[in-house]
């Protein structure tokens, strides 16, 4: 058994450069195609126990994003390892769609399938990847469903639900085949902040279970409550990591500390 | 022959006229599809599309099937000697070029992300594909498809060429029976054309609204 649940090493992810010139040498602004590569992951290493949630925040533009779509594979690392419990995820040959189906991903603009109701965005993966019988599969979609309480948006399409609603059918999506980990991409920043609520609430309801959980976000009150551990990350980089109470009291770095006191005042002008 | 015995005459035509165009239009998405998705995912393989499309919307219908027909028809007996394949293939073939313009469009349209989201829940690439983009892009599709299947009933008159007993051999074969009226049986084909077009493509393009107002296409 693996100590951790999922493990990042040294991932590396860059854009706008020739990928078959980066084999070669390891210097990847030598091998820029065109104007300069954008280092959205510079040697980035993460450790997520079984119950830890952990958050990470920074500045737009800063590359969470894409080190979430890394971790998931969804994007694929120029270099580094993940690993998935004892599997490496960056290994030729593994067969990655088995390994995303034991990861839940949440997206910032939830990108449910639009022809598809709440029920069938749920449904899908638990028929055709774990390939379960339709009773079971409709009977685990409900339950997941009504963990996030949108048992009234079962039969809706989402342009028929409010941004609150499809988001936590996004949520339902990436829980109902019980993944290892989830991970959520700015889950509530798409949303106004009347709806933001309702999906902060879900997520802490999952907290209390104990999921896995790795959150791109900047609900910095929420972040204060649930998160094991906060993650400051900033120009493809880990800055700071630490407790809650470490951020919100004296960070050790400065960039930490000016981003710190940017949010604090923008939430309680708020 | 009196007007009424040339009606019955022609609009016993109209199942072949349709099991041509319906089998070719048929022919046409099972060939479009793939050609489109091949288009815009795997750029490197993107010419032969390119070039399977130019080839099939160059030439004219009346030279494919006569070539086919007659000119591979005595070597290849199966299929090609059989005229009702050959012309739903020669048909088929051509729609999936059209078609494959069509999807391209709305692939475009509904984008990729539903593609990312279906591999983040571990499907795969292609499967995501199968399951999520192409019930949306036959959707978004609608009002291009109601014009391609009205072009293939329109296109489904060249069949004469290699003698199936459709509506415009038919009116063909009227011309010649004497008296030799000239205008009656083709004023009826024409409202027959009409009649076989117009509803389909008319009700496609609501039923094809309606639903993407409903999925906020």
């Amino acid at each position: 058994m693996a100590d951790f649940v999922m493990e990042a090493k040294h991932v590396y992810k860059a854009y706008g450069y020739k990928r078959k010139k980066l084999e070669k040498t390891p210097d990847p602004q030598k091998c820029v195609s065109s104007g300069s590569a954008v280092e959205a992951v510079k040697d980035v290493s993460i450790k997520i126990k079984k119950g830890d949630i952990k958050l990470i925040f920074g500045p737009s533009g800063s590359g969470k994003s894409t080190f979430l779509r890394c971790l998931a594979m969804l994007e694929i690392p120029d270099r580094g390892e993940i690993y998935l419990g004892d599997e490496c995820l960056t290994n030729p040959g593994v067969d990655l769609n088995k390994a995303r189906a034991r990861i839940g991903f949440v997206f910032q603009h939830i990108y449910l399938f639009r022809h598809l109701t709440a029920l069938g965005n749920v449904e899908l993966a638990l028929r055709q990847v774990l390939k379960l019988p339709k009773e079971e599969a409709r009977k685990r979609a409900l339950a997941a469903l009504a963990e996030v309480k949108v048992l009234d948006c079962v039969n809706k399409y989402p342009s028929q639900m409010s941004g609150g609603q499809a988001q936590r059918v996004g949520i339902a999506r990436a829980i109902a085949r019980n993944p290892d980990i989830i991970l959520l991409d700015e889950p509530t920043s798409a949303l106004d902040p009347e709806l933001t609520g309702e999906v902060i609430d879900t997520l802490r309801d999952l907290a209390s279970e104990g999921t896995t959980m790795l959150i791109v976000s900047h609900e910095m009150p929420f972040a204060r409550e649930v998160a094991d551990e906060m993650i400051f990350y900033d120009e493809g980089t880990i800055v700071e990591t630490g407790p809650p109470s470490l951020f919100f009291n004296a960070p050790n770095t400065d960039r930490a500390k000016k981003f710190m006191t940017r949010i604090i005042n923008r939430t309680t002008k708020e | 022959m009196d007007v009424w015995q040339q009606l019955i005459f022609l609009v016993e035509g109209v199942p072949l006229t349709l099991s041509i165009s319906l089998i070719s239009f048929l022919i046409g998405i099972a060939v479009g599809l793939p050609l489109a998705f091949i288009r815009v995912y795997e750029k490197e393989i993107g010419f032969i599309v390119d070039a399977y499309e130019k080839i099939f919307r160059g030439i004219p219908e009346i030279v494919l099937l006569l070539l086919f027909y007659f000119g591979l028809g005595p070597f290849f007996p199966i299929p090609f000697g059989n005229a009702l394949f050959v012309a739903a293939f020669v048909l088929g073939l051509r729609s999936g070029a059209n078609q494959s313009q069509i999807y391209r469009g709305a692939i475009r349209g509904v984008g990729d992300e539903q593609i990312v989201a279906g591999t983040s829940i571990g499907l795969s690439k292609w499967r995501s594909i199968w399951h999520i983009m192409i019930p949306q892009v036959l959707n978004f599709s609608t009002p291009g498809l109601g014009s391609e299947y009205a072009l293939l009933i329109k296109d489904s008159a060249y069949v004469y060429v290699i003698g199936l007993a459709e509506l415009m051999t038919r009116a063909i074969q009227l011309k010649s029976i004497p008296p030799g009226d000239v205008v009656t049986p083709f004023v009826i084909a024409a409202a027959l054309y009409v009649a076989l077009t117009f509803p389909i493509a008319f009700w496609l393009d609501r039923w094809g609204n309606k639903r993407k107002k409903k999925l906020g296409l």
